[in-house]
């Protein structure tokens, strides 16, 4: 198998220009909007939102301003947000067909063929990366451009970065990339700046990583994703747990009892007959459906 | 909670299968349960179970198959759809090496709850297919074979294993996600278990009641299960919102949370625990009333489970509101100066504007 390869995206440097955007859509054959209409989202100048089937690139523009009646401070902060391709990907383990696959480039890659739309994935993956595909009625996302890794090539996007943003390489290389970067920005006095995924805490680590100028959730990261298994196990206690209260319920309830033994018949009377029980509508046990 | 996934739209077809997949397994179980440790009276109940545990599994897999985008490979739930196919391009099932790729076809993945509740299901469906043979055909084979010999017993440990299973597996589904409140808790097996007990016991009483099944007194029994599945219910349910924790807020702030909570609370719980202590069997209509109500209560609660999410994911999380451009300033972070506006917290689900 191969190293792992991904990005290390310093958004620092990110100026939103959308080459990345462009050079996805270009390369994997996406169409620009749906029905050739492009609407403005009236969110800075992010004009697509957020991921979907044929945006699997985001660049996100986020405006930020002082708390001062005047705004005396603002920042603009841009990041270029994609799959993540995480080493323990939640899609990868829950998707139930198999279609999702780990490369030997350690990324995540859905085989279409495979895939039968039961939206799993797009349920677990903690990212929004994931969407159904309007057109093929597939799960669709980044595929970390394999086809052109397989000949040797970088992903569109990071050859299209003109600033270097999107760095593309060997994940233990950009790692040691990324802290050296980290280690300028906080000498230079940005206290905010950290790294995000570049470590195991975040999904066993990110193939895809980032450095960022504020806390994650202002990104649209969350801080903490989970692994979807992990919670299969207390669940299941808790399962087997009512289950067994379940059972005790019925057993309690149904359980065989003892019958009184009959009271004696006083003589000169008689139990009455069958006939006479069923004309009270007494019920004897048959099964009438 | 994570308010930043995508939403996997999951409505109609699958609320149906959760509901009538618990209504079914619900009923197998505890008919199994009847049918080992109940008296002979009582053993007329088992066979509704066994006459509806089969017809709903059926049910169960149309809703399963006509939810997902392609329908027509619902099959690659169980096997290997690329492996399968080289199978056949190597002559299964007429050569050895169309064999040997084909046993290496079956799709299991045990860590992957639907993985396993799809071989669950198919499990649950075979085992309620031989009882319902046999409840339908008691005298025939194989009804006689399955009721005095070994393999009957077999079948009975089998589908009550798998049928406990169908009946909370849909909850540890739910769980195993990054959507908000389902992950944010790991109450909804069990819950999904309790009100599989309280529907099906609803739905064979009311069977039981409108059809003059079994002997009154094992009908009151039946009867006397219900105000316990119900109590489990209940308390299993204040374990699910308290698990919730702060997200407790987010949910409230949905139609569709207080349809969650406040529905099942009503009509799941506090209804038909109010008409049998109160009303009991001294009007005609207290038997089936108090079925009916477990019966749109469970049904409300698995819609607000499976819906909830999606309407969170549509409004942005609770914070969203402080931070609208429109003067209301976030006020989150102690300490901060620099406040963050408009998009720059909000749900990745389908956005309407500009999609």
């Amino acid at each position: 198998m191969a190293e792992a390869r991904g990005f290390f995206t310093d958004t620092t440097i990110c100026i939103g220009c959308k080459a990345c955007q462009v050079a996805c859509h270009q390369w994997n054959d996406l169409p620009a909007g749906r029905m050739g209409l492009t609407v403005l989202s009236g969110k800075s100048y992010d004009n697509t939102g957020s991921f979907s089937d044929v945006n699997w690139r985001h660049v996100q523009f986020i405006e930020q301003f002082s708390d001062d009646p005047d705004r005396t401070q603002a920042a603009w902060l841009m990041m270029s947000d994609v799959c993540k391709h995480c080493v323990h990907a939640p899609c990868l383990e829950v998707c139930p067909t198999g279609a999702i696959v780990r490369t030997e480039f350690d990324t995540v890659y859905i085989q279409e063929p495979a895939c039968n739309g039961c939206r799993d994935c797009v349920s677990a993956c903690p990212f929004g990366v994931i969407h159904m595909s309007e057109r093929t009625h597939v799960a669709q996302k980044c595929t970390l451009c394999y086809d052109r890794l397989k000949i040797g090539m970088q992903p569109a996007c990071s050859q299209a970065c003109p600033t270097g943003s999107i760095k593309f390489g060997l994940i233990k290389q950009l790692r040691k990339d990324a802290r050296t970067r980290l280690a300028q920005l906080q000498q230079e006095g940005q206290t905010k700046a950290q790294l995000y995924g570049a470590d195991e805490q975040v999904l066993g680590g990110l193939n895809s990583f980032y450095l960022l100028l504020d806390k994650p959730e202002t990104y649209g990261l969350p801080s903490a994703p989970k692994v979807p298994s992990r919670s299969v196990r207390p669940s299941s206690f808790w399962s087997i747990f009512t289950g067994l209260l379940v059972a005790l319920g019925v057993l309690f309830q149904f359980r065989e009892r003892k019958k009184p033994s009959p009271a004696p018949v006083p003589a000169g009377d008689t139990p009455p007959r069958q006939p006479e029980a069923q004309a009270r509508g007494e019920n004897t046990g048959e099964v009438r459906p | 909670m994570n308010f930043w996934v995508a939403n996997p739209d999951w409505g109609f077809w699958i609320i149906a299968y959760f509901f009538l997949g618990g209504i079914a397994a619900g009923s197998y179980f505890i008919a199994v349960l009847i049918d080992w440790f109940g008296s002979e009276e009582d053993r007329a109940l088992t066979r509704i179970a066994y006459w509806i545990a089969f017809p709903l599994t059926i049910l169960c897999a149309i809703c399963l198959i006509v939810d997902l985008d392609r329908p027509e490979r619902f099959w690659h739930m169980l096997l290997k759809s690329e492996v399968f196919k080289e199978a056949l391009h190597e002559g299964f099932p007429f050569s050895a090496a169309g064999w040997r790729l084909a046993v290496q076809a079956p799709a299991f993945k045990y860590w992957s709850p639907m993985s396993v509740g799809s071989w669950g299901l198919g499990l649950f469906g075979l085992c309620t297919f031989a009882s319902f043979l046999s409840a339908v055909w008691p005298e025939r084979w194989p009804g006689r074979w399955l009721r005095y010999k070994w393999p009957g017993r077999v079948l009975h440990v089998v589908g009550c294993i798998s049928g406990f299973f169908i009946a909370s597996y849909t909850g540890a589904l739910l769980t195993a996600t990054n959507q908000p409140v389902w992950s944010d808790t790991t109450w909804l097996g069990a819950l999904f278990l309790a009100s599989a007990a309280s529907t099906s016991i609803a739905t064979l009483s009311l069977i039981a009641w409108w059809k003059n099944i079994g002997t009154p007194e094992a009908r009151e029994r039946l009867r006397g299960a219900e105000p316990l599945a119900l109590g489990l219910e209940l308390v299993v349910f204040g374990a699910f919102l308290a698990s919730l924790g702060d997200g407790l807020s987010a949910v409230l702030q949905t139609v569709r949370g207080n349809v969650l909570i406040f529905g099942t609370l009503i009509f799941a719980v506090l209804v038909p625990l109010l008409i049998h202590g109160r009303i009991g069997e001294r009007r005609p209509w207290g038997l089936p009333a108090t079925a009916v109500s477990v019966l749109i209560g469970g049904l409300i609660m698995r819609y607000g489970t499976v819906t909830t999410p999606g309407e969170i994911l549509r409004r942005g999380p609770s914070v969203a509101a402080s931070y609208a451009p429109e003067g209301h300033r976030h006020r989150g972070e102690s300490g901060a100066d620099i406040h963050n506006y408009g998009n720059t917290i909000r749900p990745r689900s389908k956005l309407p504007v500009n999609q």
